[in-house]
C-alpha cells in the first residue's frame, strides 16, 4: 500500500467513486425497471427527472464514473507493467486532468441544453 | 483484500484461489466496463436529453436484441464488479464478524433482488 501523498488519495477517490457509483446503480436499475408496471409507472417517476437538479447530479455520476475508469485503467497499468509504479504519481495526475475535461465538457453541453430550454 | 503493487504480489498475497480469481477479475471486467459504460453515458445522457428517456423510447430501444444484449452486460458485469468492490469496502470497516455476516447477507440479497428485477425488467419487452 501507498502511504500519503497521490497514491492515498487515488486510493481513496477511486474507492469513494467506486461505492457512490454503485449506490447510483442500484437506483437507477429500480427506476428504469419501473417500466415493467406500464407506462404510467415508469413516467411518473421519470417526469421528476426533468428537473434541472437531476441533470446537474448526473454531471456528478459521470465525473465520478469517468474517474473511477482512467483510475481504473491507471491501476491496471500499475498491476501489470513494469514501468507503472514508478509513474503511478504521474498517471493520477494525468487522470484527475482528464477527468476534470470530461466533466467541464458534460457540464458545459448539459448545462447549455438546460439553458436552451430542453432539460 | 489483496492489497498488491503487482500481479506477482497479488499471488503471493491472496490466501485462495477465487481471492486472486476476484482480484483478476475486477481488472478484466473494468477494462471492459470503461467502454460500455462510458458509451452507456455518452449515448443516454450527453448525446440525448435525460427527458428524451420516455417510455415509448426505452421499450423502443430495448426492442432490439443488441441493446438488450449491451444493457444485460452493464447490469450484470457492473453489479459484479459493484458488489465485490463494496464487499472489500464491508471487510475493511465492518471489524466484527458477526456484524459483517449480517451486513453481507443482507447487501448480497438487496443486490440479487435488484440483479433479477433489472433481468426481468430488460427481457419482458
Amino acid at each position: 500500500m501507498y502511504r500519503g501523498r497521490e497514491g492515498q488519495w487515488a486510493w481513496l477517490l477511486h474507492r469513494l467513486s467506486g461505492l457512490a457509483i454503485l449506490a447510483y446503480l442500484l437506483v437507477h436499475v429500480i427506476s428504469i425497471s419501473l417500466f415493467v408496471f406500464g407506462e404510467r409507472a415508469y413516467m411518473a417517476l421519470h417526469t421528476t427527472y426533468e428537473l434541472p437538479i437531476f441533470s446537474l447530479g448526473l454531471i456528478a455520476v459521470t465525473a465520478g464514473v469517468v474517474y473511477h475508469s482512467l483510475n481504473g485503467l491507471r491501476i491496471i497499468v500499475m498491476d501489470f507493467t513494469g514501468m507503472g509504479v514508478l509513474y503511478q504519481r504521474q498517471m493520477f495526475w494525468a487522470v484527475m486532468g482528464l477527468t476534470l475535461l470530461a466533466t467541464a465538457y458534460t457540464a458545459f453541453v448539459v448545462i447549455g441544453r438546460m439553458l436552451g430550454g430542453a432539460a | 483484500m489483496i492489497r498488491a503493487r503487482t500481479f506477482t504480489d497479488a499471488r503471493q498475497q491472496a490466501h485462495s484461489n477465487a481471492e486472486l480469481n476476484w482480484w483478476i477479475f475486477m481488472r478484466i471486467s473494468g477494462l471492459v466496463l470503461v467502454f460500455l459504460i462510458l458509451g452507456h453515458i455518452y449515448m443516454t445522457f450527453i448525446q440525448v436529453s435525460e427527458a428524451d428517456a420516455t417510455y415509448i423510447a426505452v421499450v423502443n430501444k430495448l426492442q432490439n436484441p443488441a441493446w438488450k444484449f449491451y444493457d444485460w452486460t452493464i447490469l450484470a458485469l457492473s453489479l459484479l464488479h459493484g458488489v465485490n468492490g463494496a464487499r472489500y469496502s464491508i471487510e475493511d470497516y465492518v471489524r466484527s464478524r458477526p456484524n459483517r455476516a449480517w451486513v453481507k447477507i443482507i447487501f448480497y440479497t438487496i443486490s440479487a433482488v435488484i440483479f433479477t428485477l433489472g433481468t426481468i425488467g430488460l427481457f419482458s419487452i
